[in-house]
């Protein structure tokens, strides 16, 4: 029998021999497509230059252009945990209008309905963050009600603010399907379904005496629509292009509609006391915001008419940022102006405030890191702020800066989910709580300069 | 111009906890040709040979898991000592007083290190104590050494082994590098002989240990990293977001990735260990072949079950009856399950009822039909060793849901026989049957699999609500065209896994006459492709479901 002991120490000092030899040769010649950079032996216990990410520095903002103006201050836009206007004179409140409407509702001196239309992608889905946004304006300033809920949604069944089951036959045009887009809600959906039916129980309301206004709503219908509310049949009437129709105004948080036999786009349905404070959760899952350019100006602002909002949020650009590598997204701003502008235009009520986007992270060098391209693009959607005199709020800053995201997904218990984008449930509470208190910065600024 | 950096080169000598040391590690090529190389010149001189062999273990758990060497230690040296006080004892007695002493000891250690948070957080929520859990941290291989421990000091006590005489001995076959830290579990009465002998490798050693490391390197580090990082890890995160075919493909992914990385892990472990003159047998075999649960568990993790075997089922009653203490737990299982069930699903009392009815069912009726009452011991023994097993992975509720699954899978499939047996006379093992029943089990394993890989019992239930009620069969091209890298991985590993047994030593046989330079151009073969899926860009998680 052969042994084969001598062959075993040779094949290991061999290989080992030749691996150091080629990992010096990495380090000082590059090797085609770094082939070898990623098993180099000895990197770790030299310097090379090499070894360092380049990062391409270039005029970000392009093609948005900052005019600089005597009161602005476009750099205000860095700021972590606070809403600006670009006001260089930071005693000024931000979210002015909605602030000024915050207050006198909580002086008592206006009873009313404040509405906040909080319009993201898959970052707020499934009522995240906007559930705790919620939560706390109503403890603060009062209301009760979930707000706006979609007639189906992918994650009704893993939404804990409210229940909603549905028959199975609900047509769907969206801002993914191919079909006129032009009268869909700031849900981005429109559901079609004669003889279809829709069960929701609004899961946040605490208080039992609150009278609850169920609102249905809908398109346009020539004809009166039969509907079976709570087992009772009901007539009513959407003769207008946008029609918000209060089904049932009592202590109940349950409702059951069955619809008649008309094909009439159907929105949702709303939970909202008599006033208060409420939040809308508008998540549509994939998208970058630039879709809203196929609403009609005219029906968004049927819909300010009908059902107003004091406060648009608009929370996009982690979908932007899809590759690793991508750095410029002068594109993204080419397309997303005109709908800053459009919300501008149709929400005159209403301020404007375009939230930076939250921290993504790729793995560069094996390695999870922020998205390289993650100032770029917030300085970008600042710029557009800037540019339409909306407000900004730097919630990748806010949520500690560079690789916030990867602490989030590596702490114990764990803030966010290892896909390196989404916050999980815990995140998304703090983002709220965050926001919240970003408000409330502007809400004390408020009432202690008017006092 | 890149130079030498001195503080970093001496920082890899010291424990880093973001980086523990791994056999993929850059540091661990170089600490094993220093081994290597120290070991060959050492081989005739056992004493120093032996005293190498312990340092080098140590120290690669040292760079594994810090200062919680001292643990092996001393661990090893309480073992030895009790080990060596039970042989010597005269009276059944006290043998009996120093095994419990280190039954008592060794248990001790793993359940502060791996379960003392879980219990705190067990009394939190149903006494309502409010406990702060502790900042306890995991030293890694504990579980594979205390049961290394546990079996030694058992196997002294039965008689069927003498202890080690020498402490070196002892050590050795606890610290052993290549499996102390994630196995195969090693017996002493396989292992300790073998220290003491010349340090001989066959030729067919040489070759079979090359193609263990490598390929289990390839399993390991190309298969399953590759499918963690760009799918699983994402789709098990958060499965809502995701369409119940996304969710099912996480899943058989999920199977692969355990399998390549486990059996991986093992095969450089029993490779490197062939290499310098030790034979540990084989710790899978090919476990997704397996046509039924039963043989699936002679497959997987194979130093594991026999472990529970020997050490947990048979001092149960094994195929005999049950103990007390197995029933004791038979009947809180059943409790447990009633009210988890209630608890933890929005099912009616009646139906929890039913569900603990028909798996109690599962476990007598072998015993009815056959009016042998022996069938009621073996499945209660076999669903405790289970549930034991389950925790043995890990301290949390969903091990023991794994656990209870394939402990009343085990009934079911012992049930199945019997009727195959008295009531199908026909029914014949064809190739329909044993594709069919493969099919099965592996759907089985995955549904555990589900259990053991999610996070928590909402993430597993959401996982199989996707599946069940979000599927979406329509999704199938578009998942393949979204996700064709991983298809492709999962291919290649499912292919590699359906290779019979056979051939991949008819490869060794061919490779044996083979030049040293061969092996060489295979290694850096490897190493390039490892550096290229190392590279590789990662797989963006998509939506399906629009």
């Amino acid at each position: 029998m052969v042994n084969t002991n001598l062959r075993v120490v040779k094949l290991t000092v061999y290989c080992l021999g030749i691996y150091i030899l080629i990992s010096i040769a990495d380090l000082l010649f590059t090797f085609p497509h770094n082939v070898f950079t990623k098993v180099n032996l000895i990197s770790n216990i030299v310097q090379s230059p090499t070894n360092q990410l380049v990062i391409e520095k270039k005029d970000v903002v392009a093609p948005i252009a900052i005019i600089p103006l005597q009161k602005k201050n476009f750099n205000l836009y860095l700021q972590k945990g606070k809403i600006t206007s670009f006001n260089s004179d930071t005693n000024t409140t931000s979210i002015k209008k909605f602030i000024e409407k915050i207050a006198s509702l909580k002086s008592g001196k206006k009873k009313r309905k404040i509405r906040i239309a909080y319009l993201g992608d898959s970052l707020i889905e499934g009522d995240l963050l906007t559930q705790t946004f919620r939560r706390l304006l109503q403890s603060e300033f009062g209301g009760a009600g979930v707000g706006f809920v979609p007639i189906t949604s992918q994650v009704a069944l893993f939404r804990q603010s409210v229940a909603a089951t549905y028959s199975s036959h609900w047509q769907d045009n969206s801002f993914k399907t191919k079909g006129n887009q032009s009268a869909l809600y700031l849900s981005g959906h429109q559901f079609f379904g004669p003889n279809e039916w829709v069960k929701m129980s609004d899961h946040v309301i605490k208080d039992t005496a609150a009278l609850i206004e169920k609102t249905l709503l809908c398109g346009h219908s020539s004809n009166p629509l039969t509907l079976t509310i709570n087992k009772s049949p009901t007539i009513i009437h959407a003769d207008k292009r946008f029609n918000r129709i209060v089904l049932r105004k009592d202590k109940s948080k349950e409702i059951e509609v069955q619809f008649g036999n008309q094909n009439v786009p159907i929105y949702g349905i709303s939970f909202e006391s008599e006033a208060g404070i409420f939040v809308d959760n508008f998540s549509f899952r994939g998208i970058s915001g630039i879709e809203y350019k196929h609403i009609d100006p005219n029906f968004l602002q049927l819909i300010q008419q009908e059902n107003p909002y004091d406060l648009i949020v608009l929370q996009f650009g982690i979908n932007v940022m899809y590759k690793p590598e991508t750095t410029n997204f002068s594109y993204y701003a080419n397309s997303f102006e005109p709908v800053i502008k459009s919300f501008k235009k149709s929400f005159p009520e209403a301020d404007l405030l375009v939230m930076g986007c939250t921290d993504r992270a790729f793995r560069y060098n094996s390695v999870y890191s922020t998205a390289i391209g993650i100032d770029s693009l917030i300085k970008l959607q600042a710029a557009l702020a800037y540019k339409a005199e909306a407000n900004f709020y730097n919630q990748y800053a806010t949520m500690g800066g560079k690789n916030a995201l990867v602490k989030w997904v590596e702490q114990t218990p764990p803030l966010a989910n290892k896909d390196y984008i989404h916050p999980n449930i815990r995140g998304a509470e703090e983002l709220g709580k965050l926001l919240f208190n970003a408000v409330m910065k502007e809400y004390n600024k408020f009432t202690t300069t008017s006092l | 111009m890149p130079s030498f950096d001195s503080n970093a080169f001496l920082q890899q000598f010291l424990y880093d906890p973001t980086h523990p040391l791994l056999f993929n590690d850059g540091f661990f090529v170089f600490f094993f040709g220093a081994f290597i190389a120290l070991y060959y010149q050492f081989r005739h001189n056992i004493p120093v040979r032996k005293f190498i062999f312990c340092f080098f273990s140590l120290y690669f758990f040292y760079k594994a898991s810090g200062y919680f060497v001292i643990v092996v230690f001393v661990a090893a040296v309480v073992d030895f000592i009790l080990s060596n006080a039970i042989y010597r004892q005269t009276t059944q007695q006290r043998k009996r007083i120093l095994l419990l002493l280190s039954i008592f000891f060794n248990l001790g250690i793993l359940i502060y290190f791996k379960y003392t948070n879980f219990f705190i957080s067990v009394t939190n929520d149903f006494l309502k104590t409010g406990f702060n859990p502790l900042n306890i941290i995991l030293p890694v291989g504990i579980s594979f050494f205390t049961f290394e421990n546990l079996s030694y000091t058992i196997d002294v006590y039965r008689g069927d082994f003498k202890p080690a005489r020498k402490f070196s001995d002892y050590l050795l076959f606890l610290s052993f590098f290549p499996k102390l830290v994630m196995g195969p579990i090693v017996r002493a009465h396989d292992f300790v002989p073998q220290i003491n002998q010349p340090y001989v490798i066959k030729e067919a050693d040489f070759v079979e240990g090359f193609f263990l490391i490598i390929s289990g390197m390839f399993k390991k580090l190309i298969v399953s990293d590759y499918l963690t990082l760009n799918f699983v890890n994402t789709i098990f995160d958060d499965p809502s977001r995701y369409s119940g075919m996304e969710n099912l493909f996480a899943v058989y992914a999920y199977a692969l990735v355990i399998y390549c990385d486990f059996s991986g892990y093992s095969d450089v472990a029993i490779g490197i260990a062939k290499w310098l003159g030790f034979n540990i047998p084989p710790n899978f075999l090919s476990p997704y072949q397996s046509q039924n649960i039963a043989e699936f568990w002679r497959r997987w993790h194979i130093s594991l079950s026999s472990w529970l075997r020997d050490y947990i089922y048979i001092p149960l009653g094994g195929n005999r009856t049950s103990n007390k203490f197995c029933f004791a737990l038979i009947i809180v299982f059943f409790v447990g399950l009633f009210f988890g069930i209630i608890l933890l699903t929005s099912i009616s009392v009646f139906f929890a009822l039913l569900i603990c009815l028909i798996a109690l069912l599962i476990m007598l009726l072998p015993a009815l039909i056959t009016n042998d009452r022996s069938f009621i011991g073996t499945n209660f023994n076999l669903l405790a060793t289970m549930l034991i097993g389950g925790f043995w992975h890990g301290a949390s509720w969903n091990f023991v849901i794994w656990g209870a699954i394939h402990g009343i899978g085990l009934a079911g499939y012992k049930l199945w026989e019997i009727i195959a047996l008295r009531f199908l006379p026909k029914f014949k093992s064809n190739t329909f049957n044993t594709v069919l029943g493969t099919i099965l089990t592996f759907q089985f394993v995955c549904l555990g699999w589900i259990f053991f890989k999610a996070g928590d019992f909402t993430i597993a239930s959401t996982m199989l609500h996707q599946i069940t009620f979000d599927l979406q069969p329509a999704l199938f091209i578009d998942f393949i065209k979204g996700y064709w890298s991983v298809v492709a991985m999962m291919v290649l590993g499912f292919f590699m896994h359906a290779i019979p047994n056979h051939w991949a030593n008819a490869v060794c046989t061919l490779l044996q006459p083979l030049k040293l330079g061969w092996y060489i151009l295979v290694f850096f073969l490897f190493l390039l492709v490892y550096g290229y899926f190392k590279s590789a860009e990662p797989v963006l998680p998509i939506y399906l479901q629009f």
